[in-house]
Formats: C-alpha cells, sequence, structure tokens
C-alpha cells in the first residue's frame, strides 16, 4: 500500500495512516484540505465489506484466545474472563492479543472491562484501559466525553453544557429520558454494568474458507507471505477454537484469469500458526509467480479433531515428536517432497521391488524381518562387471562367499516395476575387503553385476 | 575471606579433564554395542550432542554395521533416525532385519551439496532426532565445524561419513575413527581423535557380516589384512 494514503467516507477522511497523521491530516478534514496537505495521498472509499470480511477473519484468529468473541460492526469483544488464569494475567493476554493483531497487519486500540459496552467506548476513546472490577470501570467511564453516545443524544447534551459521562448521570434520570430519550440511558447503564448486557456470540464457520483481496497485485511470491499471514493466523485461531487440527490446507492464489494452488502438508495434525507460516514461508521463497497475484483463498478441507493434551510439567514426548513433524515438514517445504522421504518395505521378492519411498505422512505396515542376508545398500542401477578368466572382476578378482541364491520373479509385470527378472545372486567379497552383492544375469546376453554393498 | 582452591579441586570439576584421562561425557553416551570399542570412547559409548567423524572409502566395509547397534536403539527410546544423502539407496528389508524402525527413520537426499548441509545442520540444531547420519564427500573444516556447533549440547547422536582423505585435515568433531579392513572378516578401528589420551592400538571389532568367516576366505584379499594406513607419529591431537 503506497503512503500516505486515507480512507474517505462522504467527502471527509476517515482515517488516515501514520504519514497521512504526520502531514496533518485527521479524521474530519475534507478531501480537498487533504490533497492540498499530502499531494500524493491515495484516497480510498470505504469499504464496509472489506471491513466486515476482515473483522470476521479477525474474529476466527481470536479463537485462539478466547472461545467466546461477538462481533460488533465496528468492534470484536472477546470475553476473557474465563482465560485470565491460562494466560497467567491480563497483561499477557492483552499482550498476545496486541501481538496476534500487529502480526497481522492491523492496528488496534484495545480496552478491557466488565462490561461489552464499557470496553467498546473505552477502546474507541483509546484509553487503554485495562479494568478489571467495576469500580475501577465506573471511574474510566465517568472521564470518557459524551462523544461516546449516539450522535442525537451526544449533540443535544453538549446543548446543555455537559463534557463528560460523569456529567450526565449526575442529572436525575427520569427528566434526563423525557429529552434524551430512554435508549441512551439503557445505553449508558448497560457500559456501567447496571443493565444486563447479553451479545450474540460470533458463531465460527463450519467450513474454513478465507479470501482475502490484495490492496494491489502482487509480483513477487515472497512478498505474499505478509498477507497470507492473515490467513493462516485466522486458520490457528478458528481451529484451536475447534479444537481440531489440518493435516493440510490449500492457499490458492488468485490472478487476473487464472490460479496457482498451493498445498501445503504438515506431518502430523497441528493447529499452530507458527507452522502453518514457516512451511509457507519455505514453498513461498521458491515460487515463481506466472501472473501477479490478485487475490488470496484460503481452504481447509479436511479437518480433524485434535486429541486433548494437557501442557506437560517436562519436556515429554510429545514435544519431540511436534518437533520432528516441525522439522521434517520444514525439509519438504523447502528441498521439494521427492526429496524428503521414509522407506518402507514392500513384499516382493525382487530386490528392486523390496522397498518402497513413502512420504512422511503416509502410513507404514509393520516391516518383517527377513531370512536371508540381505545389503543395507542397493545401487540405483545395478553395475556391469567385468568377467575376466569366468571370475567376476572389480578391482581385482571376486571371491564367491556364498550362493547361488536364484531369484526368478515378476513374470506378471511387463516391465513396468523391475520386470521379469531371473538371477542367480552372490555374496562376493572384493580384494580390498568389501562385502558386495552381485548377481549373474541368467537371461541372455547374461554378465555379471553388481546391485548392493554389505556396509 | 577468601579461600585458595587447590589444583586438585579444579581438575575435579565436570568441565574440565586432563589430557591423560579420557573425558567423561556430560550427556550419557550410547554404547556402540563393541565392547571393545566403548572401552577406548570418552563416555563408554558414542557420544551424544557432538560430532562423530567416520572416515572410510568406497562402501561394503562394514562402515554402517558399526553405527547399526546404535541406531536400533533408538526404537527402544522412540526416537526418529534421519539419513542426509546416502551414498546408496536403501535396501528396506535388510534395514529392518538390523532391528532399525523404519516408520522412524527419514531419509534426505537433495542433489545439492548446500542443501544437504542445510538439513543437516537445521536437523541438528532441532535437538528432535535421536540421531543423524550425514554422508558427504566435499565437505571443508569451517562446515564440519558448523556442523558440530549444531549438534552441540543436544541429545543427538551425530554421525558424519567422510572419505579417508579427509584424515589430514583438521576438523571440529570431538571423535574421529579412521576404518579399514582387518584380519579374520574384521573392521580395524583407528582413533585419530578423542577426548582423551592418544589411542595408539588398532581396534579390531567382529562387526556382523553377511556370513561366517572361514579361513579359505583370507586368500581373496590383495595385502595382508593390516590394511592401515601407516600411522602417523601419534602426536597428542588437538584438544577440541
Amino acid at each position: 500500500m503506497p503512503s500516505p494514503s486515507a480512507v474517505v467516507e462522504q467527502g471527509r477522511i476517515l482515517l488516515g495512516d501514520e504519514a497521512a497523521r504526520r502531514a496533518g491530516i485527521v479524521s474530519g478534514t475534507g478531501v480537498a484540505a487533504a490533497r492540498m496537505l499530502a499531494p500524493a495521498i491515495t484516497l480510498l472509499a470505504r469499504n464496509p465489506s472489506r471491513e466486515a470480511a476482515a473483522l470476521q477473519a479477525l474474529a476466527c484468529w481470536a479463537g485462539s484466545l478466547t472461545p467466546r468473541i461477538s462481533l460488533t460492526p465496528d468492534t470484536l469483544l472477546l470475553e476473557i474472563g474465563s482465560c485470565l488464569r491460562l494466560f497467567g494475567g491480563v497483561e499477557n493476554l492483552v499482550a498476545a492479543a496486541k501481538e496476534g493483531v500487529q502480526a497481522q497487519g492491523f492496528t488496534v486500540e484495545l480496552a478491557a472491562a466488565p462490561t461489552p459496552m464499557g470496553a467498546q467506548w473505552l477502546a474507541w476513546t483509546r484509553t487503554a484501559a485495562r479494568c478489571l472490577d467495576a469500580s475501577t470501570m465506573r471511574q474510566h467511564l465517568e472521564t470518557l466525553p459524551i462523544a461516546v453516545l449516539p450522535a442525537k443524544a451526544s449533540i443535544s447534551l453538549s446543548r446543555f453544557g455537559l463534557s463528560t459521562l460523569a456529567d450526565v448521570r449526575r442529572l436525575p434520570s427520569a427528566a434526563l429520558a423525557r429529552r434524551i430519550g430512554r435508549e441512551t440511558l439503557q445505553l449508558m447503564a448497560r457500559a456501567f454494568g447496571e443493565l444486563p448486557d447479553l451479545r450474540a456470540d460470533f458463531v465460527f464457520p463450519e467450513q474454513f474458507a478465507l479470501p482475502l483481496q490484495l490492496p494491489a497485485a502482487v509480483e513477487n511470491a515472497a512478498a505474499l507471505l505478509f498477507a497470507a499471514r492473515r490467513l493462516t493466523s485466522a486458520l490457528a485461531g478458528w481451529l484451536t477454537a475447534r479444537q481440531a487440527g489440518v493435516r493440510e490446507f490449500t492457499l490458492r492464489l488468485l490472478h487476473r484469469e487464472a490460479e496457482t494452488p498451493l498445498v501445503l502438508q504438515f506431518a502430523d495434525l497441528t493447529a499452530d500458526g507458527g507452522r502453518f507460516e514457516r512451511v509457507l514461508r519455505e514453498r513461498l521463497e521458491s515460487l515463481l509467480l506466472d501472473a501477479p497475484v490478485e487475490s488470496l483463498r484460503l481452504e481447509a478441507a479436511t479437518v480433524t479433531a485434535l486429541p486433548g493434551r494437557s501442557h506437560a510439567l517436562f519436556n515429554d514426548a510429545t514435544t519431540e515428536q511436534d518437533a520432528i513433524g516441525a522439522l521434517l515438514e520444514r525439509l519438504s517445504a523447502r528441498l521439494g517432497e521427492k526429496q524428503v522421504y521414509r522407506v518402507a518395505v514392500h513384499d516382493d521378492h525382487r530386490p528392486e521391488c523390496a522397498t518402497r519411498h513413502v512420504t512422511l505422512l503416509e502410513k507404514s505396515t509393520p516391516e518383517k524381518r527377513t531370512a536371508p542376508p540381505r545389503p543395507l545398500w542397493l545401487l540405483d542401477t545395478p553395475e556391469a562387471l567385468a568377467e575376466v578368466d569366468g571370475r567376476p572382476y572389480r578391482h581385482g578378482h571376486l571371491k564367491l562367499l556364498a550362493g547361488p541364491e536364484r531369484i526368478e520373479s515378476g513374470w506378471w509385470d511387463g516391465g513396468e516395476a523391475a520386470g521379469d527378472l531371473r538371477r542367480d545372486y552372490f555374496i562376493a567379497l572384493s580384494t580390498n575387503a568389501c562385502w558386495l552383492w552381485i548377481y549373474r544375469e541368467c537371461r541372455a546376453p547374461g554378465g555379471w553385476f553388481l546391485q548392493g554393498y554389505f556396509s | 575471606m577468601k579461600t585458595a582452591v587447590s589444583l586438585g579441586e579444579i581438575l575435579a570439576r565436570p568441565d574440565v579433564w586432563c589430557a591423560d584421562r579420557l573425558a567423561s561425557a556430560a550427556i550419557p553416551a550410547l554404547a556402540s554395542g563393541f565392547a571393545l570399542l566403548d572401552a577406548e570412547l570418552p563416555g563408554g559409548g558414542w557420544p551424544r550432542g557432538t560430532l562423530t567423524e567416520i572416515l572410510a572409502d568406497g562402501a561394503g566395509l562394514g562402515e554402517c554395521s558399526l553405527v547399526m547397534p546404535a541406531l536400533g536403539r533408538m526404537r527402544e527410546d522412540g526416537r526418529w533416525s534421519l539419513l542426509v544423502t546416502p551414498p546408496h539407496g536403501i535396501n528396506g528389508p535388510a534395514w529392518a532385519s538390523w532391528g532399525i524402525d523404519l516408520a522412524r527413520l527419514a531419509v534426505v537426499s537433495p542433489t545439492r551439496q548446500r542443501d544437504a548441509l542445510w538439513a543437516a545442520e537445521h536437523a541438528l540444531s532441532s535437538g528432535a532426532l535421536g540421531t543423524v547420519l550425514c554422508w558427504s564427500r566435499h565437505i571443508d573444516a569451517a562446515q564440519v565445524r558448523r556442523l558440530q556447533v549444531a549438534v552441540a549440547g543436544s541429545n543427538t547422536l551425530a554421525f558424519l561419513f567422510r572419505p579417508v582423505r579427509a584424515r589430514t585435515e583438521s576438523s571440529a568433531a570431538a571423535l574421529r575413527l579412521l576404518l579399514s579392513a582387518g584380519s579374520r572378516g574384521t573392521l580395524a578401528v583407528n582413533l585419530l581423535k578423542r577426548r582423551g589420551p592418544p589411542c595408539t592400538r588398532t581396534l579390531y571389532l567382529d562387526v556382523p557380516r553377511p556370513l561366517k568367516w572361514r579361513e579359505d576366505h583370507e586368500s581373496t584379499l590383495a595385502r595382508t589384512p593390516s590394511a592401515v594406513p601407516p600411522a602417523r607419529s601419534q602426536r597428542p591431537v588437538a584438544l577440541a
């Protein structure tokens, strides 16, 4: 986003960024005055649907802090009373919330109070108050200007010569209700905790699919990371609130006409935003974009309930397991899935087919122990050996210590895997004391081959 | 009042070791499975949290059999092992028959050396793995030092396999072993460097072979089995 920039509503500046504020543009400045103060300013029309989408994403993210969230058109309310102990106090929780929101590129005004209305008003007026009991909140609220009340009521109250909420509360309420309306007084009573204030809980979406419109087309994949962080944080919060995890999710990079889907996979179920980000970073760093990206969309199709886990007193095996998962997925994100694998045993007599590479995610079958000795290493393609005096030769004559062991299998395989084999295998010792696994090809044209090492 | 500290007290500190004695390991070592070798290793086994260099040329000498018992022990602890750029393809059935838990064995084999070292360094510093085995033909002293720094203090067994020509290079690894073929199918091990007095004798280890040694096998070998490269004058090696 170019700077300075500001959002305009009805010909007046609603909100400017830091550069605009330095130029002297405050909310309420006219568009013409703003252009004069900062000629390079980018003015954007207010877009309520994008605001709502951003708040929705933030509400999902906030699931990582508390399960009870409520959305108003302009404020996000989190019920934190029940999770103060988990975070170790209100300051820690506020710090976590602030850090989380700022990491997603938003600025935030935070306030805490025992009533939702009170917290909302304290946040609007940027008091940054943290009130944990009713009396502290009352003190803070009474200093607030009457501008927090609905516009009509605040205008008439200012005509009476009142400026703060304390002034309003000193007046007899019955008479005041007749003049400014009962609703405003009820609003104040809710804020001060004298009337119950029930809010509808934010309902987390059943399926996670969150779009993000980018302010400008992005041509550099690495620059997408910052924007995508909003989506991954929202996913992490949403998963935490549902006590679920994902093994994979898809980030779609939408171009003007096409799209690039990025499927990110994880070694085990996870709801860890930091892990999402690390894997995403490795993928984006190695990605070349064909066309500029205009918007992003994050989809998590299969969500699985995460087994409950209590925090361990000491480091235990589960944290090590998590660390391994994180390590392996980081390696495969950077090096490519083909280059990071596990091996699994496959029931086949042909040596080439007895081992399979499986991805980290695949379940492996329990292996069986084989009776005949087999080499630890197998050559990708058997190495042809010379034959000197009727004996195989490799830096000197090879001595055949054991064999032959006939392996004849694969007639059904039309050359797709290893094909139909007929070989006589020997354990051989070379002149430099290396233990080799060699075979004589029984089919024409025959010959000796080195296939493995007993290392 | 300041009390004088005797030399004996200083020497008794766990982080001080005399070069004429074997160092004790801060993190318990893992028995290698070869009593002869354990007796010569500081801490009585493969050291954890430090790099062990194994110098051997070619495959088939028994270089893997040397570390297999330790690798098999990972199954009991439920810990993972990682192979970084193994020299050849892994034969699953053989590894399984050594008791290796294939479900907890991961392999990384990037084509570029730079990526391999990045993976190895990353794996070592994560501290999450039980064993990391790394094969590298061309690795310089600075890169070895990076690996040693990455593994330092962790609970991981780290093996680096290098060709024999690296024996003359300096190395940050705390333990360096030179392998060659011994007589009667044994594996000859020379300790090039360890935390302790220099080990001048060659250890002949009975590593498991695919079949029992018979006397007539000897005739195959080109040279007499003391195939150990001529020992350099054994000066105390640089103390890491």
